[in-house]
């Protein structure tokens, strides 16, 4: 999960050139599926997701999601198998307990809503991936650059509390 | 300070005295004002030592941990049983080891409190006394209890311990549950818009030194290496930062989603009066708006994010 600072160096954030830089994490069995239909079947989505391809949204530590903001991502989306058909059977249902808690605690502290999302896509589901990948990209775009968490937008000391 | 009756200081040791505990985890006179010390019993004889009043304010199950397998005696109020229910269910403590004090317990003194209402340090408070309804007389004035307490104690309705094998005292009349707590200071921060909520996290962590009392004194922070200490990888880095204490605060309050019994011991040891209740029990809100499950309460329920349900919420997913 070694993100390194060269190669997701803050995106550029005067205003004209910023793109946002969103971090996915796809288990490798439906979402991951999903998005190579999506790439093999040539449908468009927005370049700024970058895949990271795990066995099992349950796989998913919440501090992998914190990690990626610290990092500088604007977005993260987390994506599995639909309910019921997790690859080892329950994996999913575990991660939804745990992102259900950590989207709402991430609100409470002042993360934008839209920053962190979670989603459940099939390897049938191509037309579906690119859908969501775009949908991601609007809320987060409409966000603006992250940086709340983000080591990059706070290195400087005496800036607590500055949005 | 008021020593333990004769009876219990009897029973106490009868258990050193027989093998059924090794060591026996209580509290005695402390060097500072208006806080009692943990001690460490293994001598039948030093039973004397013990005390129980309203200067009882650590939560002794942190302790607990750091002698799984051992036979283990302790005194625990209503929250610190909590606690102990949380190690139950998970493993780390076996109910056969314990031998479990219970005290009713109608609240414990905030020195630093007492020293601010007084315009002192907590350091020159020596005269000061906890008096048999919670209050304290120091610096010849009396205190009511409802202004020495702390206020996670003045808000507490559940002062019975929900697992012991001996009492101390008579159980107290109390509410409920979490249910029925009204979670004030959590709503009051809900309401604010993003920015505000950010600022107030933030508010709070500008005090904050890392100086790990949190993690030291919360009894279900209790991993061998804890994620702060790793260095492969190295999470975040040693600092004062904003963006390492935000690091911090936010993994190792979340490790407790779910976990926390909401017994108030990282803020009461926070030098830096950093009010961690204000994100643990958002987690406790939540875990029970969306799970309907209470930490602490029942020793053969599982926690719930070890378990899930088909039903789920879902809503929050795309």
């Amino acid at each position: 999960m070694a993100m390194t600072t060269e190669g997701t160096a803050m995106a550029d954030t005067n205003a004209t050139g910023w793109e946002p830089r969103i971090l996915a994490f796809l288990c490798n069995w439906c979402s991951y599926a999903g998005a190579d239909l999506a790439g093999t079947s040539r449908m468009q989505y927005p370049p700024n997701v970058r895949i990271i391809r795990l066995p099992c949204s349950g796989r998913v530590n919440p501090i992998f999601i914190v990690e990626a903001l610290r990092q500088g991502a604007d977005g993260v989306l987390v994506s599995g198998c639909h309910p019921g058909d997790c690859h080892y059977l329950a994996g999913n249902y575990y991660a939804r307990r745990r992102f259900a808690l950590l989207q709402r605690y991430l609100e409470y502290l002042g993360i934008e809503k839209g920053r962190v999302q979670f989603s459940w896509v099939s390897a049938s589901e191509g037309a579906r991936f690119a859908e969501i990948v775009t949908r991601v990209t609007e809320d987060v775009r409409r966000l603006g650059p992250a940086r709340r968490l983000n080591i990059n937008a706070v290195a400087r000391r005496g800036e607590v509390g500055t949005p | 300070m008021t020593p333990l009756p004769e009876t219990l200081r009897h029973t106490i040791a009868g258990w050193l005295e027989a093998g059924e505990i090794e060591l026996f985890i209580g509290y005695e006179a402390g060097a500072v004002p208006l806080r009692a010390t943990p001690v460490f019993i293994r001598d039948a004889a030093d039973v004397e030592r013990l005390i129980w009043d309203a200067t009882c304010e650590n939560n002794l199950v942190a302790f607990l941990p750091k002698y799984r397998g051992k036979k283990v005696g302790i005194m625990v109020k209503g929250c610190d049983a909590r606690a102990v229910v949380g190690l139950l269910q998970e493993g780390q403590v076996i109910r056969e080891n314990l031998r479990i004090v219970g005290v009713p317990c109608g609240g414990v003194v905030d020195a630093r409190k007492v020293a601010a209402r007084l315009g002192v340090a907590v350091e020159d408070l020596d005269d000061a006394a906890v008096t048999a309804d919670g209050g304290v007389e120091a610096g010849g004035e009396g205190i009511p209890a409802g202004e020495a307490l702390f206020d996670l104690c003045l808000a507490c309705d559940r002062h019975n311990p929900n697992v012991y094998d001996v009492l101390l005292g008579d159980l107290l009349p109390e509410g409920g549950s979490a249910a029925a707590e009204d979670f004030a200071h959590v709503r009051a921060i809900e309401a604010l818009d993003d920015d505000e909520r950010w600022a107030a996290f933030n508010a709070e962590l500008a005090r904050c030194n890392l100086c790990y009392a949190c993690r030291n004194a919360c009894p279900l922070c209790y991993c061998n290496t804890c994620f702060a200490d790793r260095t492969m990888p190295r999470w975040f880095n040693q600092t004062v930062g904003p963006e390492d204490l935000q690091f911090y605060q936010v993994i190792r309050t979340f490790h407790l989603a779910g976990r926390c019994v909401g017994c108030g011991a990282c803020t009461r040891a926070c030098p830096q009066g950093v009010n961690l209740r204000l994100f643990l029990d958002k987690l406790r809100l939540d875990t029970h708006d969306l799970f309907g499950y209470e930490a602490g309460t029942d020793a053969a329920a599982h926690p719930p994010l070890t378990t899930y349900s088909p039903d789920d919420p879902d809503d929050f997913v795309l």
